[in-house]
């Protein structure tokens, strides 16, 4: 018998086999798979550094311990080889392995809760494709009482399962940018803050979080459109990494290689409708030339040590270093994140095409917490409209927790 | 360009007070105002190190510090080295002799267009003085000096001569290294 005829009879016999899923789902299916397991970032946490895509081992930091992403390719003994597409959608969408042991809500099953039966198929169907690869993640390690998974069940039934309202007076682009936004992209998880028990606050969805200590900032549209983003700049951002408001930098960055910048422009705008509304409110424009104290300790540090690749005037070096001028991050009400970056600095980092960002140093030893301070509060007068109100206190609270 | 004055002590001189650009980078300020010309212009984004000066602090130890994004005023009342400020010389200002780091450079021939040199003895003098206060175990020296030297770029690709100088520089130099870790 030739694989063909093994095929025919196994699908005649009703027979559900890896190799007949992936050998029976057209190139179009798997294309549409792989375009949504990346729309869902599963490699983030799925692939560890340097590894094999989706053979897991991935560590993801939690306050409570740390969870490792699995391996998702068909390995069947530590990977999702012996999953139907049934149980493949079960525990996409709920969390629950076919074993029934609960997934730790590192895994963002409370988005994908809402994931389409059919993109849950087509991710299948590409996952099934690979090859499979026999490699088993790290035992998960959590505190007591967060190791005991029976918990987990309390926790779903108060935080989980919860569907969006179904929103029908908005247009098609608006729901398809929610799509992509809440539950495939499950841009939440990072950008809303969590309670005491590491659940998301529904009320303020993508109001803004700290993840692996620096802000995933607010994504509302006053918010956005306060930092002087417009719907087109976002839709730049997520594509190549950077706009005129800056780069990613941090979790984000990953999101960018795994994930944003394989998005279609279809998908792209609809995901900055979905944020920042059919009537984007207007991007707030700082006028720089209104400078905080040109004679302060914070401008002399300034010219010190950013001016050489930042500019003097912050004008930014094109394809070296990012302008002040307009920059996000400069803006956002919580410094930290500018603290942090200024403390730890930026490793250099690859863009789409061939743009690059040169590593920016960190100034943990070379500045002290009252010369970052000056330092910050220079920069968010100066470019972010702010006050100073950043002391040497604050910066030494945010920079202790760096480990 | 407002200008500040600026206080900074070069090679054990102190250097005469005077008004200096605040945007003025401190590369330049050596080029231009000290004649120092040693000191080399490469990327001039804080990638290549041949910028690199030493930076001599209160506890005595040193460090490198890149003066090409780094501005003239960050070095105020600062104590500076640059690379000529490692010979012995007499009087007149004649070189008698050189530091172990510059004899060996010039005894392994670590130099094609030496572009980069500066940057790299200054880097090297840094690491010598860093074993001499911690000395490590001979065996971890290859990897010290790597990881020491790794961000210094030479277009010139003279990495393995630039290596073995330093590897004796540091053996030549007492108290640098013991035998087990
Ligand atoms: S010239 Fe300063 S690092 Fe290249
Ligand atoms: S010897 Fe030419 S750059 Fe190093």
């Amino acid at each position: 018998m030739n694989y063909r005829s093994i095929l025919v009879t196994a699908l005649a016999l009703g027979l559900s086999t890896t190799s007949v899923w992936s050998a029976t789902s057209d190139n179009s299916t798997l294309e549409q798979g792989q375009y949504l397991v990346r729309a869902a970032d599963c490699a983030a946490c799925h692939t560890k550094e340097g590894g094999t895509p989706y053979a897991g081992g991935a560590p993801i930091a939690t306050p409570f311990g740390t969870v490792y992403g699995t391996n998702i390719r068909p390995d069947k003994e530590y990977g999702i080889g012996d999953y139907s597409a049934d149980e493949f959608y079960h525990v996409l969408t709920e969390g629950e392995l076919p074993d029934g042991t609960q997934l730790y809500p590192a895994m963002p099953y409370t988005a994908y809760h809402s994931i389409a039966r059919s993109d849950s198929d087509a991710m299948y169907a590409y996952l099934m494709s690979l090859k499979p690869l026999n490699i088993e993640a790290p035992e998960t390690d959590l505190s007591w009482p967060f190791s005991m998974r029976w918990t987990l069940n309390f926790w779903n039934l108060m935080f989980a399962g919860e569907s969006p309202g179904d929103a029908k007076d908005q247009s098609e682009q608006w729901q398809r940018g929610r799509y992509m936004v809440d539950v495939l992209g499950h841009c939440g998880e990072c950008h809303t803050p969590r309670n005491a028990l590491g659940a998301l606050e529904r009320d303020n969805h993508l109001q803004g979080g700290v993840i692996a200590g620096y802000e995933a900032p607010s994504l509302t549209p006053d918010e956005l459109a306060d930092r002087g983003w417009t719907p087109e700049d976002l839709q730049t951002f997520l594509r190549e990494g950077m706009s005129d408001q800056g780069t990613m930098f941090s979790e984000m960055y990953t999101v960018f290689h795994h994930s944003s910048r394989y998005l279609r422009d279809e998908d792209l705008k609809a995901m900055s409708l979905y944020l920042m509304g059919e009537n984007p409110p207007d991007a707030r424009i700082v006028d720089a030339g209104n400078r905080a104290g040109a004679d302060s300790p914070g401008r002399r540090h300034y010219l010190n040590v950013c001016a050489g690749c930042h500019g003097a005037q912050g004008e930014g070096v094109p394809h070296v270093a990012v302008a002040m001028e307009g920059n996000t991050t400069l803006r956002l009400d919580d410094g930290r994140n500018l603290v942090k970056v200024i403390y730890d600095g930026i490793g250099a980092q690859k863009f789409s095409g061939f743009e690059r960002m040169q590593a920016m140093p960190g100034f943990a030893d070379k500045l002290s917490s009252a010369e970052i301070a000056e330092l910050v509060n220079y920069l968010r007068q100066t470019w972010g409209g702010l006050d100073a109100t950043i002391d040497a206190a604050a910066v030494d609270e945010l920079t202790a927790k760096n480990e | 360009m407002p200008a500040r004055s600026l206080k900074v002590t070069i090679n054990g001189q102190a250097q005469p007070v005077e008004d200096i650009p605040e945007e003025l980078m401190m590369l330049d300020y050596l080029h231009e105002y000290r004649n120092l010309t040693g000191t080399r212009f490469g990327c001039g984004q804080g990638m290549c190190r041949a910028c690199t000066v030493i930076v001599d602090k209160p506890d005595g130890s040193s460090e490198e510090v890149r003066t090409c994004i780094t501005g003239a005023h960050y070095f105020d009342g600062k104590k500076i080295r640059t690379v000529e400020g490692h010979a012995q010389r007499d009087e007149e200002g004649h070189i008698k002799t050189l530091s172990t780091v510059q004899q060996q450079f010039l005894e392994h021939f670590s130099f094609q267009c030496s572009y980069c040199a500066p940057g790299f003895v200054n880097a090297a003098t840094v690491l010598v003085e860093r074993l001499q206060r911690q000395p490590i175990a001979r065996s971890q020296l290859e990897n010290t000096i790597s990881e020491a030297l790794e961000s210094h770029i030479c277009r010139c690709t003279g990495y393995v001569r630039y290596f073995e100088a330093v590897r004796d520089a540091v053996l030549k130099t007492p108290g640098t290294t013991k035998e087990a870790s």
